[in-house]
Order: structure tokens, then C-alpha cells, then sequence
């Protein structure tokens, strides 16, 4: 019976000195698998930048059939990672997501098409076939084509569009004249199955004005009413942000922590590396603050979709907020 | 709250009359036998509705049924669109292919014993391959469009319907043979008066279980890669795009299909294969 007592004294004064000092835990989702795309938030976690602000991180990959506004939607996670045309259609939707941190200042997405395909400008692509994502990828896409006036039902005057699976074999075997790409990944896959960037055209998304932000964070509305979650939420985007410069700093160093924490083996050293110093590119220059202009900038691509846009309402400013990296960064 | 309660209400007032009608002296009645299931699937329906109004699910997770009908409703030019491309295109040309194919190497099997030793454990070998592996490679041989989705429905289809083809070539017994032989028929003869109609029992087996199959088969082939059109592509995209409501509406379509395929095919065996115990006493 002494026995008895002790324990459960015991076990009382554990959970009460647990209970001290736990740390808030945080779910991120990610919007792809783990790679150097996401390599802040692995330094964040691998350096102890989370531990120091107090919290107790988990960080889920993604996939090829992983929707992160879904996994928010269902609970899944308490912030996750989304490409902003994919966020507000979301937001349009019913699913009210708000953008707390923007780390990517430029977008990675490019059209990447073979020169021997005939494609040498935007005015070429009539007739063509082009190789789309879609699983809420497809909006900065199909945002473009309209701004050209190309309808993507196929035909002489438009694109036949065809669903691209997450690597760039109709290119290679040349069912389709140009494929989506990433600036970090999958171009490189193509130059690494044997083509030279001399056999390629690329249209990177930035130059051709239809950029939209990409690899944002996102929370649900409501949450943000409660001071608790914005402090977490606060503390979990100094600390990313501190992740992000340090891998912008040590490129090299961060590329192997990414590897480190992917269990499925599936990433080489060499394409993470490469794949790090392109990333670094797209986040120099944001601190993490989302800048209005962007966010208009986005919106107004979005909008401009002629008889067929991506959202059909301008958002507001409820869509973003600076509530969070305001704190968190000053 | 309000909801839910009806919803139980609905349901535990279904379960009474189903419970009361299945006692009742009438419980053998066509129109009773009709009843049960219809109020069964209402039910369903009734508390899926009643469940997600009352409780708030987000329409991003579960939409009620009402509001897929609506949708439904809103989008039969969407809906007919991906039912040409995946069911008649695919399915259905997949399916005529395959089991046409599988009905010939079956009879030149049976004629073989050479080729039964060598077809029969490829067609083994090939109906044991994961789909989600063969899918991407049929795909890049013959394109994105339905082509390639045909080409797996075939290769799922093919399997089945030959192992049932064989087994029924084999269904007369040496006595019923012998007698042709007496007749004086010859291999032909014998083949389409005595051992085609005999077997005919195991090749329905084995198109009613196609048909289930070519549906899947065809489905599952436009994840991985396809034009921006057809029941797979929409299902695999909605989620990722949010409307759920969509994927559901296409996952209905896709029901209706699906037993409609299998009902039609029942059909027709019923006509072809009267003679058989299991149809006989059916009006």
C-alpha cells in the first residue's frame, strides 16, 4: 500500500514537472516530400532553433496526394505550406486561410520546353502540347494562358494540356513539347536524363510577369482570434526564419541535414546541394514578412483570367496578415 | 443539434417499419423486397446528411449528400465529358478487347497442351503485376490519351476471363464427347454445339468480374498521367483543387456505371444461359 502511494506521488510530481516545462507542440504539413525546398524548417528543427523558442515541432512531408489545405481543414496540422493561387482558391472555397509568413520572395516555377518542339516564345505555344500539375498546382498555369488568350481545350488556336505526372518523362519522350518545372528540381532532372540547357527554352514564371507566391505559411482564421496560438505561431516563424538564413548561409551544411531527416532514402546528395543553392535564390531577399505588393501583384494575376479565372473575388486584405512576423521579427 | 436529432429519429423509425415489413405476412411481396433496400440506402443517406449539417463538418471534408446532388446537378456537361473519356473510351474499348482476346487464346489453349504449359503461367505471371506499376509504363508506351487506359483495362480483364474461359471449355464430361464423336461431329462441330454452350456458365463468370474491373482499371489509369478530362483525372485532382463535392458527384457516376456494366452483362447471361440451374425459377 506504501508502495502504492509513493508511485502514484511519483508519478503526480512527473506529470506536474512535465507539465512545467512542455513545450507547445506545433504540426507543420508541407506541401512535397522532404527536401531542400523546405531545408529552413529542417535546420529550424536539426540546430534547436525550435527547442530554444519552446517548442516541440513536428514536421510532416508531404506527397503527390497530400493536399495541405485539406490536412488543415481536417486537423491535421496547425500551420502548412501552400502556394498562394492554390491558398486563395482555397479561401474562396470556404476554407478560410490566411497567409502568417511569406519566406519565398520569388517563384521557382518555369515552362520548360525543347527547342526541336518548335517553341521558341510564348506566341509558339498555339497548337502545342504543354504539361501541367494540377492537385492545386495548375492555377498559376492556367492564370497565364488566359492572360495569352490561349484556351486550354486543345485545338490550333489553343493548348491541349495534359496531366503531368510529378516528373518530366513526357518531355523526355516527347509527348509534350514543353513540362512544368521547378527552378530547384525538376529542371535538373531533365538536364540529368541527358538534355543540355542548350536543347531547352525556358519560360521562368517571374520574367513573364505571372509570378505568384509560392511556399507560404497558412493557418485557419479562426485560430488567429486565440493569443495563445499566435504566440506559438510567432515563435515557430522566428525561429523558421532563423532556420532559413543559416541554410541560405551554409548551403552545403543544410542540404545534408535535409538528408538526414528523409526516411525514405529517396534523395542524393548531389541533387540536394544543387537544389539548396536554388532555393536560397528564391528566399533571398524576404525576411519572412509578407509585402503587400506581392500579395496584390498575385491576387491581380489570378483575377485577370478572362473568361475563366482562378478566383473571381479580390480577397482582401483578411487573406494575409503581418500580425505575426511583426512580432516575431522585430 | 437539431439535425442529428432527426437523423436518428429518420433512422430508428426506418429500422422499425424495415423490421415490421420483414415480419409482416407480405415479407415475400416484390414490392416489399423492393422496399427494404430503398429505405435502407435512404437511411444511409438520411443520417450522412443529418451527421454533417448537425455537427458542421467543413464541406472540404465531407460535403452532405445534398449538396452533391446539387453539384451533381450543376455539372452534367463536366460529368458527361469524364464518363465518354474514361467509361466508353477506355473501359468499355479495353473491355471488348480483352475479353475478345482472352475468349480466342482460351480456345487455343485448350486445343494445345503446348500452349497451356507456356500461356497459361504468363497470363498468370501478368494478371499478378501491381497496376500501379504497369499503369505509368502503358501510359508512356501509348500515350495519355484513352489508349493507354485501355491497355491496362486489357491486361486486368484478360486474366480472369481466360482462367474462366479454360475451366469452362473443360466443364463436358468424356461421355457427352464420346457421344458427339458417335454423331460423327468434328472438333468444330463439337466446339460450338457442345462445349462453347456448356462453358458458357464460366465465361459469364468471368465478364461479370471483367466488368468490375475495366471500371477500376480504367479509373485508376488516368492518375498517372492524362489529358485534362475523365473520371480518374477528376477525382485525382479534385481533392488537391477542394471540390470534394465534384469528386464525390464523379464517384457516384462511377457507382452508376459500374453497376449498370455488371447488371447489363447479368442480363444478357441470363438470356444466353436459361438452361442453367442458377437461372432456372427466375422469371
Amino acid at each position: 500500500m506504501k508502495n502504492l502511494t509513493y508511485s502514484i506521488g511519483f508519478a503526480a510530481a512527473a506529470f506536474w514537472g512535465g507539465m512545467a516545462q512542455a513545450a507547445d507542440d506545433v504540426t507543420l504539413q508541407l506541401k512535397w516530400v522532404t527536401q531542400a525546398q523546405f531545408a529552413g524548417y529542417y535546420v529550424a528543427l536539426d540546430q534547436g532553433f525550435y527547442e530554444e523558442e519552446g517548442l516541440n515541432v513536428t514536421i510532416k512531408p508531404g506527397g503527390p496526394d497530400i493536399a495541405p489545405a485539406q490536412v488543415i481543414a481536417g486537423g491535421g496540422a496547425d500551420v502548412v505550406l501552400d502556394w498562394m493561387p492554390s491558398a486563395l482558391a482555397s479561401r474562396e472555397k470556404g476554407l478560410p486561410l490566411v497567409n502568417i509568413a511569406q519566406p519565398f520572395k520569388s517563384s521557382g516555377m518555369m515552362l520548360t520546353c525543347r527547342k526541336d518542339a518548335g517553341v521558341a516564345s510564348p506566341e509558339d505555344f498555339a497548337g502545342k502540347t504543354l504539361g501541367v500539375w494540377f492537385f492545386g498546382n495548375e492555377y498559376p498555369f492556367l492564370s497565364w494562358m488566359s492572360q495569352l488568350g490561349l484556351s486550354t481545350d486543345g485545338g490550333e488556336d489553343g493548348v491541349t494540356v495534359l496531366k503531368q505526372g510529378f516528373n518530366v518523362d513526357p518531355i523526355l519522350q516527347g509527348q509534350a513539347a514543353c513540362v512544368s518545372t521547378m527552378t530547384y528540381n525538376e529542371y535538373w532532372q531533365i538536364i540529368d536524363a541527358g538534355l543540355s540547357p542548350d536543347d531547352l527554352v525556358v519560360f521562368k514564371y517571374e520574367d513573364q510577369g505571372v509570378a505568384t507566391l509560392e511556399d507560404g505559411m497558412y493557418v485557419l482564421e479562426q485560430n488567429l482570434e486565440d493569443p495563445a496560438f499566435v504566440d506559438k505561431m510567432t515563435r515557430f516563424v522566428r525561429a523558421s526564419m532563423k532556420g532559413w538564413k543559416w541554410a541560405e548561409e551554409n548551403p552545403d551544411d543544410a542540404a545534408l541535414i535535409v538528408l538526414d531527416n528523409d526516411e525514405t532514402g529517396a534523395q542524393t546528395e548531389k541533387h540536394q546541394k544543387r537544389m539548396m543553392g536554388e532555393i536560397a535564390k528564391l528566399t533571398a531577399g524576404s525576411n519572412g514578412a509578407l509585402d503587400p505588393a506581392d500579395f496584390e501583384r498575385t491576387v491581380q494575376s489570378l483575377l485577370a483570367g478572362g473568361s475563366d479565372p482562378v478566383i473571381t473575388d479580390h480577397p482582401g486584405e483578411a487573406a494575409w496578415t503581418h500580425k505575426i512576423t511583426d512580432a516575431a521579427l522585430n | 443539434m437539431m439535425w442529428v436529432i432527426i437523423a436518428l429519429v429518420f433512422w430508428l423509425a426506418a429500422w422499425a417499419v424495415n423490421v415490421a415489413l420483414a415480419r409482416s405476412r407480405y415479407h415475400d411481396t416484390k414490392l416489399v423486397r423492393l422496399i427494404v433496400p430503398l429505405l435502407f440506402g435512404a437511411t444511409l443517406l438520411v443520417l450522412w446528411e443529418g451527421l454533417v449539417r448537425g455537427f458542421s463538418v467543413s464541406p472540404v471534408i465531407l460535403p452532405a449528400p445534398s449538396v452533391v446532388a446539387q453539384t451533381f446537378a450543376n455539372s452534367t456537361d463536366i460529368l458527361w465529358v469524364d464518363f465518354t473519356q474514361t467509361v466508353l473510351k477506355g473501359a468499355v474499348s479495353g473491355y471488348a478487347i480483352g475479353c475478345l482476346s482472352a475468349f480466342i487464346a482460351a480456345i487455343a489453349i485448350d486445343r494445345s497442351a503446348f500452349l497451356t504449359r507456356g500461356l497459361l503461367p504468363i497470363g498468370n505471371f501478368v494478371a499478378a503485376l501491381p497496376i500501379v506499376g504497369i499503369a505509368p509504363i502503358l501510359v508512356s508506351w501509348f500515350g495519355f490519351d484513352w489508349h493507354s487506359k485501355a491497355a491496362v483495362v486489357v491486361v486486368m480483364v484478360f486474366f480472369p476471363m481466360l482462367v474462366n474461359t479454360v475451366q469452362g471449355l473443360r466443364e463436358t464430361d468424356q461421355m457427352q464427347r464420346d457421344l458427339m464423336h458417335t454423331y460423327a461431329a468434328g472438333y468444330v462441330t463439337t466446339l460450338t454445339k457442345l462445349r462453347l454452350p456448356a462453358a458458357m456458365p464460366f465465361v459469364f463468370n468471368g465478364l461479370k468480374i471483367a466488368a468490375t474491373l475495366a471500371l477500376i482499371g480504367a479509373i485508376v489509369a488516368e492518375y498517372f498521367g492524362s489529358p485534362t478530362r475523365g473520371m480518374g483525372f477528376r477525382i485525382s485532382t479534385g481533392v488537391g483543387s477542394l471540390s470534394i463535392d465534384l469528386v464525390w458527384a464523379e464517384i457516384f457516376v462511377a457507382a452508376l456505371a459500374g453497376s449498370g456494366f455488371y447488371g447489363a452483362v447479368a442480363l444478357i447471361e441470363r438470356a444466353v444461359t436459361f438452361w442453367h440451374p442458377s437461372q432456372r425459377g427466375r422469371a
